[in-house]
């Protein structure tokens, strides 16, 4: 059985990261094993008593006293209660929900494309290639609107030192990359081209990346979305983030694009089993 | 199954109301028909009515409103409901299969599986189709299922005859203990095969569903007869309030004394513009027409037939007769079965 009480977390530490996004360190209050058991790209609930609860990417996994971190953007009520929180206010938690990111690829090259706080989701997977953990050579190409907009400096800033980490401004600054990250793709195509691709930002961002990846001769299978869906109960139940005859919180938020197209088309036509090879 | 000889459906009824609460639909004598406790001292005629009540049986389980957890400012408390066995007694064959696509959609919901496990579900087949429903079509009915009920009540063309009692559960059987009852001497499956014929033959070759299902399934449908559709659409929730295989719900948190507050679940409705909305204003389902699309996408699909091995609609009739603006199934049908 499911269990839609959350448990007791605790809101340690909070900095601006970005703008109206703060970068919060959480503790679970007594970890379970599950929590420890996170895959980047999973999601957790994170209620604010009184404000209810609502879908959040773990930007660092819990460890062993449950500690993580987490992104929020202040946004509707719920993340502005959440950001008039003092520090020890009691929130909510439960998950870890979904799925995550694949991490084992046969893939050598592998392109990380973000938009906004979809740079959020990748982070786990970005932190474990730049710590040599993934047998894969990791670029990552994030764009936002302006340098304000930017998230997780501290992490980029890092991030610069270990792997090809590009960025990419609508609004740019001289010195800066201007345009959307697909302005560039043409140039990280072009010496060794990315055999599978990892993408979260905006949906149309992400669409239009998957079909810039088609266009350059990568199958849809090698192309991974992390959907943003409305929902409450994170088990399939409620029904708010359904996607075709899937639901996100539980089928998702990590999709292969060949699987999102068939939801997204024929998405109430039986679905063919999914092709699991990753090579 | 076991078939019993049952002289009068009240004395089953009395039976069962010994020991636990049951419920029966009767009307209110100003037109309306609700479910209603019976207790086992009532011998009020029993008589399945016609038509399917307004309410199928959806709210016994998964609750129009409940609490889920309390929280004191420091701790969460969950709520689990209390429950007392109980019995439904009379349900069609089309509300039990919609209990059972439920029992499988909920089957990890503790405050559903608290409230089903106590339950004795007792069916009664139909002799004579309903005026909107279309059950032999999406095989919901008119006879009771042998999987959805715990007993099945079969009334008989004869009205002078004794009604039979099928015992289709292990349930079902120990439910009976201590009442007298004769092996049934009638060929019953004969019986109830005549039924089932004479039904089908009432509703007749509802070419709109057939059609409406194929075409939907193939994908032929534009997306502007969606939107032409989703014009009717008021977004009153009255389909969703009253289909019984409809399930989805919101949170409401209500704040208490100090920092106390209780979230309860309430019904919630896919055709409410903003059912999907985030909190960015971000829309996927932002149109009435795509809105409508799902909710017939969702009783029908083949997707979600092989996830659930039935349709998600039971041919009740319920959305035709409670839709103000003729969307319900056959309106809609109709108008998708054309493309």
């Amino acid at each position: 059985m499911i269990d839609l009480t959350p448990r007791k977390l605790l809101l340690l530490d909070h900095y601006a990261d970005g703008e109206e996004a703060r970068h919060f360190s959480l503790r679970i209050d007594k970890p379970l094993a599950s929590d420890l058991a996170v895959i980047p790209g999973q999601f957790f609930m994170l209620a604010v008593p009184g404000f209810g609860e609502a879908p959040f990417t773990y930007l660092s996994l819990p460890d062993q006293q449950g500690r993580f971190n987490a992104l929020v953007r202040r946004m509707g009520a719920l993340t502005q209660a959440l950001f008039e929180q003092p520090t020890g206010a009691v929130l909510g938690y439960r998950g870890p929900f979904g799925k995550g990111w694949p991490l084992f690829f046969c893939a050598r090259q592998v392109l990380v494309v973000a938009g906004g706080c979809g740079l959020v989701p990748l982070a786990g997977v970005i932190d474990e290639a730049s710590r040599h953990r993934l047998p894969v050579h990791l670029s990552v190409i994030y764009g936002a609107r302006n340098s304000a907009a930017q998230v997780l400096g501290r992490e980029r800033t890092r991030w610069r030192q270990t792997l090809r980490f590009i960025e990419t401004c609508d609004e740019a600054k001289p010195l800066q990359r201007q345009g959307s990250p697909l302005d560039h793709f043409d140039e990280l195509f072009a010496d060794e081209p990315p055999e599978a691709v990892l993408c979260c930002g905006p949906e149309a961002l992400m669409l239009a990346t998957a079909e810039a990846c088609l266009q350059r001769g990568l199958a849809a299978d090698k192309i991974w979305l992390s959907l943003e869906r409305r929902m409450h109960c994170a088990d399939g139940l409620c029904g708010h983030c359904y996607l075709g005859t899937s639901y996100v919180c539980k089928d998702g938020p990590t999709y292969r694009y060949d699987r999102y197209l068939q939801l997204q088309a024929g998405g109430y036509r039986t679905f063919i089993s999914q092709n699991q090879r990753l090579c | 199954m076991q078939a019993y000889s049952l002289d009068q459906p009240e004395r089953l009824r009395a039976h069962l109301a010994l020991e636990h609460r049951l419920y029966e639909v009767r009307a209110d004598g100003q037109g309306g028909h609700h479910w209603q406790v019976v207790s086992a001292q009532d011998f009020g005629t029993f008589e399945p009515s016609a038509e399917p009540p307004p309410f199928s049986a959806k709210s016994f389980f998964f609750a129009e409103r409940e609490l889920l957890f309390r929280f004191d400012g420091g701790q969460f408390y969950s709520a689990l409901p209390q429950v007392v066995p109980q019995v439904l007694f009379g349900l069609h064959a089309c509300d039990l299969q919609a209990v059972a696509y439920q029992d499988r959609f909920f089957a990890a919901d503790p405050h559903y599986q608290a409230r089903r496990r106590a339950t004795l579900l007792v069916g009664v087949d139909c002799l004579h189709s309903c005026a909107g429903g279309f059950c032999s079509i999406v095989g919901s009915g008119p006879a009771v299922r042998e999987q959805t009920a715990d007993l099945i009540l079969l009334p008989r063309q004869d009205a002078a005859a004794d009604w039979l009692l099928l015992v289709a559960s292990e349930a079902g059987h120990a439910a009976l203990r201590g009442l007298r009852l004769p092996a049934a001497a009638d060929d019953w499956q004969a019986e109830r095969s005549a039924n089932q014929a004479r039904v089908a033959a009432e509703q007749g070759p509802q070419q709109a569903i057939v059609e409406g299902i194929e075409s939907l399934n193939a994908g032929r449908i534009a997306a502007d007869t969606w939107e032409a559709l989703g014009l009717r659409c008021l977004g009153c929730s009255g389909c969703t309030t009253v289909c019984p295989t409809c399930s989805c719900y919101a949170p409401l948190d209500r704040l208490g004394a100090a920092d106390s507050m209780q979230r309860e679940r309430v019904w919630d409705s896919c055709l409410y513009q903003g059912f999907q909305q985030e909190a960015s204003g971000h829309n996927p389902s932002a149109t009435s027409g795509q809105r409508v699309q799902r909710f017939w996408s969702h009783k029908f699909g083949d997707g979600f037939k092989a996830q659930f091995e039935a349709y998600g609609c039971v041919g009740c009739g319920r959305c035709d007769r409670v839709c103000p603006g003729g969307i319900g199934v056959h309106g809609v049908m109709q108008r998708v079965a054309q493309a």
